[in-house]
């Protein structure tokens, strides 16, 4: 059985924006791993190929050990289509069986089980045509499977998908170093620190209320308080940070002030104190210090996330901070208002107001409005330096992206634009 | 537009902008050795020009232009 992993340019794609700009959603994280591992955990593939938005295909490949949008792996096996969006929880399919299909209330494939025999009456020439002649000629399964439908769906179950996640990792105790003296709160079999780690004199781990796991060769300096359930990936530091419940972090990741409830992609870093809470950050951001989110209104309503620039999705939940883009850099000061998007490839500098709560990507905000800026090729070069500094390379696949990218947010980053030259002749008088 | 047209605009707005008299304002004036425009009000600069005109210029080849003349040239070229 080959398992396929999905990721079409759907209508709901954007409701995982600004992260799933850059990346499938599949790559996205909730607790411990992402949502890819969690399904080949799940459906215990050991073959695995991908189709990816197109425009993304050729900076994915070269970043992925599977197959990236090659329709030569719709054939020769069994299959098991799964959409990124389906939460691997959920997912009690067999995979292998009768072939069978599932779609949502839109006619979105959920999952295809395609037994090698049938294949040759379905169009297996493209992911399309294939996701096309399942829906029209296989039975209908009717299975109720759960689904992530917007990125803080993610960040509100990160907590409880820790607790999972650390029971399904099943290590425990001390492998690396923790300097005494030292303060390890709840039971000690809760905690796990890998071997490499370094936890410094007076750091204490809680885990009174949730497992702690630290990555290899992560560092914690002294002062810094890690309360589960939380996850910190490979060789991320924390400086005399403030780590309330429920968050993932790293790689690589620099870390102070306090964190409460947030995932934080690769290469990251908030070295400084501010406050960030409930937020979902991409891979390459620089938090300013003292940059600090609100993740709850002052009259405690549901917080309501603007995706598109235009119309406010209600999320349901009263905790709700910022969703962070890749490469984004904010500078010192910078307050996001609750539930605040906040596009990948920006740059914010502030001046002491709460900004926005819709930042599109690509866009330089002066003085609280959205500017050009200086172009994308500047971000380019800022985004060439941060990466080589930790060892990475910026390739032309990935320009190619994300000059892809810049074309697709275009049209809501110069509505913005030009809603910032008004207020900006406002101020000029 | 008359280039004096851009011209006097291009003086205008720079002045509001950077917060400087228009007697400093000249054609060979640098934006930031002689008028002191910081990267941040460059952006503004940039933000305020296609406000003034109601252009598009490109974010790119608008930031090498250095000077309050090449300004006027390259807004006049813009205009054109």
């Amino acid at each position: 059985m080959r398992l396929i992993l999905v990721d079409q340019l759907t209508e709901k794609r954007v409701n995982f924006y600004p992260l799933a700009l850059s990346r499938p959603i599949w790559e996205l994280r909730c607790g411990m791993t992402s949502l890819a591992e969690k399904l080949i955990a799940k459906v215990g593939a050991g073959d695995v190929a991908c189709f990816v938005p197109p425009y993304m295909a050729d900076a994915y490949r070269r970043r992925s050990e599977w197959p990236v949008n090659d329709p030569a792996n719709l054939a020769g096996d069994d299959l098991l289509v799964v959409s990124a969006r389906v939460k691997a929880a959920g997912f009690g399919i067999e995979p292998t069986g009768p072939s069978q299909v599932t779609v949502d209330t839109d006619g979105e494939v959920l999952y295809a089980r395609i037994a090698r025999a049938d294949l040759a009456r379905l169009n297996a020439g493209s992911i399309d045509g294939l996701l096309d002649s399942a829906r029209e000629k296989l039975p209908s399964a009717d299975a109720e499977l759960p689904t992530w439908n917007y990125t803080w769906d993610l960040v509100l179950e990160n907590p409880e998908q820790l607790v999972e996640d650390f029971a399904a990792a099943g290590r425990s105790g001390i492998e690396g170093a923790v300097e005494e003296p030292r303060a390890i709160r709840g039971d000690a079999k809760n905690v796990y620190v890998a071997p490499g780690a370094s936890v410094h004199p007076m750091v204490v781990l809680d885990a009174s209320e949730g497992p702690v796991y630290i990555d290899e060769d992560v560092i914690i300096h002294p002062f810094t308080r890690v309360e589960g359930p939380c996850y910190v990936g490979k060789k991320s530091i924390l400086f005399g940070a403030k780590c309330r419940e429920g968050n993932s972090i790293g790689p690589m990741c620099r870390i102070g002030g306090e964190v409460e409830e947030s995932i934080i992609h690769g290469y990251s870093n908030k070295y400084h104190d501010g406050f960030l809470g409930h937020a979902y950050v991409g891979e390459w951001v620089n938090l300013g210090a003292l940059t600090t989110n609100s993740d709850l209104k002052n009259d405690y309503s549901s917080v309501s996330v603007v995706l598109d620039g235009k119309r406010p999705v209600d999320t349901g939940s009263t905790k709700v901070g910022s969703l962070i883009g890749d490469h984004t850099k904010t500078s010192i000061g910078t307050l996001f208002n609750t539930g605040a998007y906040v596009g990948a490839m920006s740059l914010i500098t502030t001046t002491g107001k709460l900004l926005p709560r819709y930042i599109p990507s690509f866009a330089w905000l002066i003085e609280g409005v959205v500017t050009k800026g200086f172009g994308k090729s500047r971000f380019y070069a800022t985004a060439q330096e941060a990466m080589q500094r930790r060892g990475c390379q910026w390739t032309e696949a990935d320009e190619a992206m994300w000059n892809e990218i810049f074309n697709m947010t275009k049209p809501e980053r110069m509505e913005a634009v030009r809603k910032g030259r008004r207020v900006l002749s406002g101020h000029r008088g | 537009m008359e280039r004096s047209q851009v011209e006097q605009r291009v003086v205008k707005v720079t002045c509001q902008v950077l917060g400087v008299d228009a007697a400093m304002v000249q054609p060979d004036s640098h934006f930031v050795f002689d008028l002191g425009a910081e990267s941040t009000q460059s952006v503004e600069l940039v933000a305020a020009f296609d406000g003034e005109f109601d252009i598009e210029m490109d974010e790119d080849a608008a930031l090498q232009v250095e000077t309050v003349g090449a300004a006027v040239e390259f807004i006049t070229a813009s205009l054109a």
